[in-house]
């Protein structure tokens, strides 16, 4: 489909950020301010992305701006790679679509004591039995069953619901967002066709761009915090790329069909349909919080019962317990995902509602929310590239607070359709492509690997030079895959 | 005719036919096409009844795909031949399929969810245009 370029104002406005000034649009109530580099920039412009920077600009109580960040492309009515924060002192809305269909799809990464020497004779082996091992694909049901009282006391309690029952150690939780349980959430609030839907996939890891990678530590940029977290040089982790499932896509759906008079009741102008929302103090909006949150709380989950599976896959290959192998979460982030939280508005300290879209909580050093470990130093922010690059560790910072409310980008973001993907990869033999370059991958269907394949994203080096020299979030060390496990 | 066409992140389903209840018909298939590498290998063999109320084309649409990706993704169902009666005030329709079968049916992408991003039913001349995008 011929995509319309955006021919809108676009200012440089300091160092890789831009404006598209209110006066673009009717009914902007802020600016749109997009991190980006001028590379990136001539890029945006192909699409409609910024184009609905400037509609999300118009929803009731935005504050100080709509951000994009570098990765972002076009989206169902946000842009991926948005953020936006709404007062609901000043009638702010709440927004599924600027959520996303897969609640708290989010990244973690698992760090071992193995360096590249212990395990390059063992990729083989290794990828196999976490292909294996670990439900991957669409229509895949995990290992895991849960009832639906089980089901709703999991999406109350999160991960610690199945580390009470030895998936996991207290210390997990620690280095997961929020603990691993966002409170308020009422998992009585999602509805029995969501419940339904997540009952048996709690554990796996779905498809699209979802993956679970061996990586190994190419390039360590900031020593100091690189201790702190725990990571050398030729280091072996595991990062685990998933969300919240069917479950978590149906609330959203579940929420988008309520919202649908929303906003003729309340009176709000919508540019598109998908940005479909309500006042966050109205009865839809706090069932959809509710919901959403209890979501979160199953995401959390999802990949706590991915890394223990993963755990398990290392110690059978390596026929060490994996304590022993020193597999210890370094953090779980999430990226798709709306939180209240405070932030310093007009130098006004306020409680909003910060949307993120494709886009991740980067906390600096001292925040409250950061865990005790890395107080020191900031929240480590994982960032999930393509598999045939990189993908990387940085470290939140002050600018993050002050530019973007507390987030940074959160992936490479896609240079390609799917279908312009899966098209140039035909004839291809995209799994010896890899191993070429030191990839061993398994896919669970034909279209997975040509649709994913490296080219189909964009850099992902470059959309970490936009926020490490915007001061989002600093670099700390560049990871490499080694073996791929895609849906 | 349908086919799938290209949205940067996700995919996109256009429908094209003479009359709303082939159109229907065919969103509906285009759905599973997305969803399955080879439609064939669905055999046509229980049958649901799905009945939806609605005055708005678009809306109708976008339910009717909703109603079949609940039941594909809820009740593990993969559908390939359908039977749509569009009136003013809803739908009433008839999908054939079966459960899916790992044996048998090789699942191209997962359907998250379908989209109000564009969604768009019109008259184009002669003939009716849907366009849906789906959350992959």
């Amino acid at each position: 489909m011929a995509k319309p370029e955006f021919t809108g104002p676009l200012e440089k406005i300091g160092c890789n950020c831009w404006r598209i000034p209110r006066e673009y649009k009717a009914g902007m109530r802020v600016d749109g301010h997009i991190f980006a580099n001028d590379k990136l920039v001539a890029t945006l412009r192909k699409d409609q992305a910024l184009d609905q920077v400037a509609n999300v600009a118009t929803l009731p109580g935005i504050q100080k701006a709509s951000l994009a960040m570098p990765d972002i492309h076009w989206g169902y009515g946000f842009c991926i790679g948005g953020v936006c924060a709404t007062d609901p002192e000043e009638g702010g809305v709440i927004s599924p679509g600027g959520v996303g269909y897969d609640i708290n799809c989010g990244v973690r990464l698992v760090k071992t004591n193995l360096f590249l020497d212990d395990v390059k004779h063992h990729i083989r082996e290794l990828v196999k039995v976490l292909f294996h091992t670990i439900p991957s694909g669409a229509g895949r049901s995990g290992r895991y069953k849960f009832d639906t009282t089980e089901t709703r006391r999991l999406m109350g309690e999160g991960p610690k619901f199945v580390i009470d029952r030895g998936l996991g150690i207290a210390e997990d939780l620690e280095h997961t967002e929020s603990g691993g349980r966002i409170l308020d959430g009422n998992p009585h609030e999602v509805s029995d066709h969501a419940v339904k839907r997540g009952s048996d996939q709690c554990g796996t890891l779905g498809s699209g761009n979802h993956f679970l990678e061996v990586q190994v530590v190419d390039s360590v940029f900031d020593a100091e915090v690189a201790k702190v977290f725990g990571l050398e040089l030729n280091q072996v982790c595991v990062m685990i790329h998933s969300g919240s499932r069917g479950l978590g896509y149906q609330v959203c759906d579940d929420a988008l069909a309520a919202f649908r008079n929303c906003p003729a009741k309340y009176k709000i102008e919508l540019p598109d349909r998908q940005l479909a929302c309500a006042p966050v103090d109205t009865p839809e909006g706090r069932k959809y919080i509710a919901a959403m949150r209890a979501a979160a709380n199953y995401g959390f989950c999802n990949r706590q019962l991915l890394m223990h599976q993963t755990r398990e896959a290392f110690a059978t290959v390596f026929g060490r317990s994996w304590q022993n192998l020193g597999m210890e979460l370094l953090y779980d982030v999430a990226h798709n995902i709306a939180k209240l939280e405070e932030h310093a508005i007009d130098g006004v300290n306020k409680k909003v509602w910060v949307h993120r879209k494709g886009a991740t909580r980067a906390f600096p050093a001292g925040h409250p929310e950061v865990p005790e470990a890395f107080r020191a130093v900031g929240q480590p922010v994982i960032i999930p590239g393509d598999m045939g690059r990189a993908s990387w560790v940085l470290v939140g910072s002050e600018g993050s607070m002050e530019k973007a409310f507390g987030s940074t980008c959160h992936g490479a973001g896609r240079a390609m359709s799917r279908t312009a993907a899966k098209m140039d990869g035909i004839g291809r033999k995209i799994d010896k492509e890899l191993e070429s370059r030191g990839v061993i991958a398994m896919a669970a269907s034909r279209s997975g690997l040509a649709e994913e394949q490296p080219k189909a994203y964009k850099n992902v080096d470059d959309v970490v030079d936009v926020v490490h020299e915007a001061d989002l979030s600093r670099k700390v060390a560049r990871m490499r895959p080694i073996g791929v496990i895609k849906g | 005719m349908y086919e799938l066409f290209e949205h940067t992140a996700d995919l996109g389903l256009r429908v094209r036919s003479p009359e709303l209840n082939s159109l229907f018909a065919e969103a509906g298939l285009c759905l599973f096409l997305a969803i399955v590498e080879d439609i064939g290998t669905i055999n046509p063999r229980t049958m649901a009844k799905i009945e939806l109320s609605g005055n708005d084309r678009e809306f109708l649409l976008f339910d009717w795909l909703r109603e079949l990706l609940l039941q594909a993704e809820a009740d593990r169902m993969l559908f390939c031949k359908f039977e749509v009666i569009v009136r003013d005030d809803g739908l009433s329709a008839l999908a054939w399929g079966e459960p899916f079968d790992p044996a048998r049916h090789q699942l191209a992408h997962e359907v998250k969810a379908i989209t109000y991003h564009e969604l768009k039913v019109v008259r184009a001349g002669e003939e009716w245009l849907a366009e849906v995008i789906v959350d992959i």
